[in-house]
């Protein structure tokens, strides 16, 4: 029997109160207890940043964080980018930029990208590159996210 | 996941009660960059995991007191690679950290887990050596200064005893002025484990440090107090003999999936000139602005 | 959203899905009382079985079922697309490091995990053969069964079949000068984000299968054959794959989720782990060995190739792929003499399948990078003997087979230009650059229906699957364009056999031209019907009137669709429905069963520098340009020529299986198994299409997303020969192999100091 606790986390701005057992990830209690699917699974190691989120504005692998550490924090998925059904400027210059193929690593891209982003404002095309390495993409769409960021750091999508 | 009990102690005294209570079945939870890996891959089996981050009597952040600076047990590499201090007055820490991993693995490995965790090729661990960090220990029998160079034994396993924790690293302040850099080899340009990882550090007195990592079993320091290395205009065959002298006995693993051992030890030549090379202009950059 | 019509680059129709995270892949489909499945497998490359214990597994609390062969129906049920070879479960023997031999399904992935932990086997190691050398050689064991292919001479080695296109006399060509030399591409997977994921539930007397399957019908096809169900007791539903690159072309692990559901009576989910996908697929490794035949007017007199591909233990579509790949190995070049003689040889791997190139771009690293080594040694430059030598549009340069499909010197001289080729370079800087061509599609057949409804909106049902390349999006740009729908009108429906009409596979860059192409005869047919109706409306002949782009024109004036819709449905209402239906018979006789209907082409260019004290390399510049008739979606064709080429750099500097001394895989997973990521990127990559419109797809179109792949290690090893003189014949060039060669370099230049 695994031990359970209880963990209060504020997940896109809405209170939650859950009740998990200590042995799981963040990343499976986001998906499954949450039914926030929006993040993604892949790697499971830390590597390909498919489940990265943001836990109190840092980005982060939640595949490598026990829901019970975020515990009083704040969570920011993917789901909570658009407000009142209207797509946030990033995700708007990724459609315009072409920035998504298959889609799969766009959840992480974004997230990364955002808190890229809320650090550094107007970031060189090298630290973009440096800032998203940690967002694997095997459809290879970097230039276009890269573009897309770039788009949003020079105001074009206010 | 494998089952396993998860503590969250509030104090210094309860964390280190609790290691000292289970021994080799406690793991500590800072980051979690290794130990989540290993809870996932069954190579970890701890019956109980505890958790670090809410101990409230552990000194947080980085600060300068007392003639060294000091970091705390739960301090995350970014915020090591971005501080003024690291990078004021160690460099080549601030650049090792700056390329653990991701931005994402960045914002949660701490540096007293990097060091736990006792990699051969921890990319901290050779600028650690060079400016001479001491680890400070909390344990059953009171707390300890463990010297880095005494701290790695081998591969997982450091000279911590059972019990022990972590409460912080501190680094003397240089009392001369240095120049130091960290330079290492991984397969690509994205993050990457490194095959072989380095830093050099030159300093006014002609004292010359190089420790490396990734080829043998811990992370070795070695120092050139005649000052050959550090002298410019030294002959390139004297600095060779005193550099051969120092990587003479590196010993990588002939099972590595990253590099050959004969790609490695020829790399470290490489990286150990070009180290010593950018140091001594890093020293004078120093002493002319610094 | 801009304008939808052909040419323009709208925002990807399922693109705000994709970046709102609600689109749903397969691992977010959860359906009530569904099991958590995970497969058992052993820590060895190959062993024979000698018990099965699931005792304990089957006592963990939440476990449904535990099955092993024994548990299947006998003979266990084997399957292939190519060959029925594979069963279900291991018999007998794992065959490869990771191949299943039970599998568990249980309330909870822990549940499920721990049982998979506690499946007893015992087993004894046998040796296995994971390289070329170790295959052929007439001791090793042999990886099939021989009872497998009865009749079958090969069946008594290990090679699966050898495949033979020639033409001319090579051993009577006139030449020169012959240029000999062999080169190796390595084991690579293709590292999809979306690991593969099944799901498989029971539906009154049939059953419902989710997967990550870029084939649907394919998969629906076989599945009905294993349980011997009616198709339309199969559905197959294919959401949207995470990246697919022809590792989820082919049936996997479906069936073994379909019997634990169809045993327990509940939905079963299986999602592999990123290990347990390069344990189900990957691109076959080669060995290939050139021969290349010049004359001194810098013609090209004969190419005599052998390839040999390492495939794995089971066929899946390997041998097609050595079939296909090999076929136009000589390249498109004016080729008076050609011998390629080119085996898949089965070893004790994880079974090869599709990937981007499908067999093509391991001959064509070896050829281009031979076809620089003649054009040294003529002392002709090495673009300039390319263009003199490329076949010109209409001509065979395969001499029974499709011409020359467009013009290819226009594309080759466009890279040329956008490299500087001819410019001063830097001090230690290279250039080189590559030709890359393939065969599209063979065979095909696609059908789709589109509904056009009352209101002027659209329905497309087509059974592609998009898989990030974009699909739905070109097809609805076709039908906004034929139909005059904005593009927020127009609605894809795809993935569901139960729904969408049949389509045969979504492979060989094939979709924007045969479903493109069905789904622009839907259109024009239900153009004809609107045509019928303002005929009769207006009382004017039918020969009289036109409609095309949204526009019905009449003699004497001009109505929109739904102008003419809404008067012709009338009270009642409805829609109109168009079927299209494009169909390429296979030919027999034809060494790949049908002729290609087009060539992917390409040309990539790059100049790279070297440090050369530890053998990284600097790609400065990357320019890749394709021929592709139309680009009906223009930043898509961007997107997928640059993905392509970056996932060329992939196996070209970093990415290999590493085995051990058995043959195990030592690199599973994301941490020893490197892939690019944004940092590995070229200081500047560039991408250009040229456009004729000289396809066979809708307005000129022809298929692309694999040319850019092709020809990307050639061209950079190259560029890494003109920058230090180092020469490298194996894949990756990795910073230690590139190393090696230099210093091989100062080995051979000191010799030469002291030979003189």
């Amino acid at each position: 029997m695994v031990d359970m606790l209880s963990v209060v986390m504020t997940v896109n701005g809405r209170r939650r109160t859950l009740e998990v057992a200590v042995n799981r990830t963040l990343l499976d209690v986001l998906r499954e207890d949450l039914e926030l699917t929006g993040t993604k699974e892949c790697c499971d190691a830390g590597e390909c940043g498919a489940c990265t989120v943001l836990v109190n504005g840092l980005a982060l692998d939640s595949c490598l964080m026990l829901a019970v550490e975020a515990d009083g924090a704040e969570v920011s998925t993917v789901e909570g980018l658009a407000k009142d059904g209207k797509l946030s400027p990033l995700q708007q210059a990724f459609l315009d930029k072409g920035a998504v193929q298959c889609g799969f690593c766009t959840p992480g891209q974004l997230m990364a990208a955002q808190a890229l982003l809320a650090a550094n404002p107007h970031p060189t095309l090298d630290e973009v590159h440096e800032g998203l390495s940690g967002n694997l993409c095997r459809c290879a769409c970097y230039l276009q996210i890269t573009e897309a960021v770039l788009a949003v750091a020079e105001g074009a999508h206010e | 996941m494998q089952p396993f009990s998860y503590e969250r102690p509030a104090t210094l005294a309860a964390a280190v009660a609790l290691l000292a209570a289970h021994g080799p079945d406690a793991r500590v939870l800072a980051g979690g960059t290794d130990l989540m890996l290993g809870l996932r891959s069954g190579s970890e089996k701890p019956s109980v995991v505890v958790d670090i981050k809410h101990i409230a009597d552990l000194s947080p952040g980085i600060r300068e007191e007392a003639g060294a600076v000091a970091i705390g047990a739960t301090t995350v590499m970014s915020d090591l690679a971005g501080n003024a201090l690291i990078r004021r007055y160690f460099r080549a820490l601030a650049e090792a950290a700056a390329i653990v991993g991701s931005v994402q693995i960045r914002n949660r490995a701490t540096l007293a887990g990097n060091i736990c965790n006792a990699s051969p090729a921890a990319d901290t661990a050779p600028p650690l050596l060079v400016y001479g960090a001491v680890v400070v220990a909390a344990g059953p029998r009171g707390t300890r200064h463990i010297p880095i160079s005494e701290f790695f034994v081998e591969s997982g396993v450091t000279t911590l005893g059972r019990g022990e924790l972590v409460t912080g690293i501190e680094l003397p302040l240089p009392s001369r002025r240095t120049g130091a850099v960290h330079l290492r080899r991984t397969r690509r340009r994205g993050h990457d484990l490194a095959s072989v990882t380095l830093c050099c550090s030159v300093d006014e007195g002609g004292v010359a440090k190089l420790a490396y990592g990734s080829v043998g079993p811990r992370p070795v320091l070695f120092i050139d107090d005649t000052g050959t290395l550090a002298d410019p205009a030294a002959a390139h065959e004297a600095k060779a003999r005193v550099l051969e002298g120092m990587f003479a006995g590196a010993s990588p693993s002939k099972r590595s999936m990253r590099a050959s051992p004969e790609y490695r030890l020829a790399m470290l030549r490489v990286l150990g000139w070009r180290a010593l090379q950018t140091a001594i202009d890093r020293l004078a950059e120093e002493r002319t602005h610094g | 959203m801009s304008a939808a019509k052909v040419g323009a680059s709208p925002w990807r129709v399922g693109g705000d899905g994709r970046v709102s995270g609600l689109q749903q892949y397969v691992a977010d489909v959860h359906l009530p009382g569904e099991l958590h499945a995970k497969l058992v497998t052993l820590p060895v490359a190959r062993a024979r079985i000698l018990g099965i214990d699931t005792s304990a597994a089957a006592q963990v609390p939440g476990v449904r079922v535990v099955v092993t062969a024994a548990d299947l129906p006998q003979p266990v049920p084997r399957y292939g697309p190519q060959f029925n070879d594979r069963p279900v479960l291991a018999v007998g023997e794992t065959k490869y490091h990771g191949e299943p031999v039970a599998a568990v399904a249980a309330d909870s992935k822990d549940a499920a995990e721990m049982a998979a932990h506690l499946v007893r086997v015992q087993y004894e190691e046998l040796p296995a053969v994971f390289t070329l050398a170790a295959a052929l050689d007439p001791a090793a064991p042999l990886v099939q069964d021989p009872a497998l292919r009865p009749g079958d001479p090969l069946a008594a080695t290990n090679v699966m079949r050898v495949h033979r296109v020639g033409w001319g006399d090579v051993d009577a060509e006139r030449a020169d000068l012959v240029i000999e030399n062999s080169y190796s591409f390595p084991a690579v997977t293709h590292f999809a984000i979306e690991p593969h994921a099944f799901i498989a539930a029971p539906d009154g007397d049939g059953i419902d299968v989710w997967s990550t399957i870029q084939h649907p019908y394919w998969l629906q096809r076989i599945l009905s054959r294993i349980f011997e169900l009616p198709l339309s007791r199969v559905r197959v539903i294919a959401p949207d794959p995470g990246g697919g690159f022809g590792g989820k072309q082919q049936i996997k692990y479906e069936p073994v989720v379909a019997f634990m559901a169809l045993r327990v009576g509940r939905p079963v989910r299986l999602v592999l782990t990123l290990e347990e996908t390069f344990q189900a697929v990957r691109r076959a490794a080669a060995e290939v060995h050139v021969r290349t035949g010049v004359r001194s007017d810098g013609t090209l007199a004969f190419q005599d190739i052998t390839a040999d591909y390492l495939i794995g233990a089971y066929v899946d579509i390997a041998d097609r792929v050595v079939n296909k790949g090999s076929y136009v190995a000589a390249g498109p070049y004016r080729m008076p003499a050609a011998r390629i003689v080119a085996r898949g040889v089965l070893s004790h791997t994880v079974p090869s399948t599709a990937f981007r190139g499908f067999g093509n771009p391991q001959v064509n690293w070896a050829v281009e990078s031979n076809l620089d080594d003649a054009a040294r040694a003529l002392d002709i430059d090495r673009l300039e003997f390319r263009l003199r030598n490329l076949a010109r549009k209409g001509e065979a340069f395969i001499p029974w087979d499709t011409p020359a499909d467009g013009d290819w010197q226009q594309t080759v001289r466009r890279a040329g230009e956008l490299i500087g080729w001819g410019t001063p370079r830097q001090r230690g800087h290279g250039r080189g650059i590559a030709i890359g061509i393939k065969s599209g599609p063979t065979t095909g057949l696609s059908y789709s229906t589109v509904r056009l409804l009352g209101d002027g909106s659209v329905i497309v049902l087509a059974g592609t699957s998009d898989m990030g390349q974009g699909a739905r999006t070109v097809f609805a740009q076709i039908a906004a364009q034929e139909l005059g729908a904005s593009l927020d009108r127009v609605t894809v429906v795809m993935g569901d056999t139960a729904i969408v009409p049949y389509d045969a596979q979504t492979s060989a860059s094939r979709s924007t031209v045969l479903m493109g192409n069905s789904v622009l005869k839907a259109c024009r047919s239900i153009q004809a019907q609107l045509r019928t109706m303002a005929a009769v409306l207006n009382g004017v002949a039918e020969e009289l009137i036109a409609v095309d782009s949204g526009v019905v024109r009449l003699p004497d004036r001009e109505l929109t669709v739904l102008e003419v819709l809404r008067a012709g449905l009338g009270p009642l209402g409805g829609e109109l429905i168009g079927n299209g239906e494009t169909r390429k018979d296979a030919e027999p006789e034809h060494p790949l069963q049908g002729s290609p209907a087009f060539f992917e082409f390409n040309c990539t260019a790059v100049e790279a520098s070297v440090d050369e004290g530890t053998g990284d390399v600097a790609i400065v510049r990357h320019v890749t340009v394709s021929d592709v008739g139309r680009a009906i979606n223009p930043l898509q064709v961007r997107m997928q020529d640059e993905g392509a080429a970056i996932m060329g750099l992939g196996h070209t500097l970093m990415e290999h299986y590493i085995y051990d001394e058995t043959g195990r895989v030592r690199n599973l997973g994301a941490v020893d198994y490197r892939i690019p990521t944004s940092m590995d990127l070229p200081l500047e990559l560039h991408s250009e299409f040229v456009e004729n419109a000289d396809g066979p797809g809708p307005y000129g179109a022809k298929g692309m997303s694999e040319g850019a792949l092709l020809c990307v290690s050639a061209a950079l090893a190259a560029a890494v020969r003109e920058a230090t003189g180092a020469v490298v014949r194996d894949l990756p060039l990795s910073p230690e192999r590139v190393w090696r060669a230099l210093r091989e370099r100062d080995r051979e230049r000191a010799q030469g100091r002291d030979e003189r």
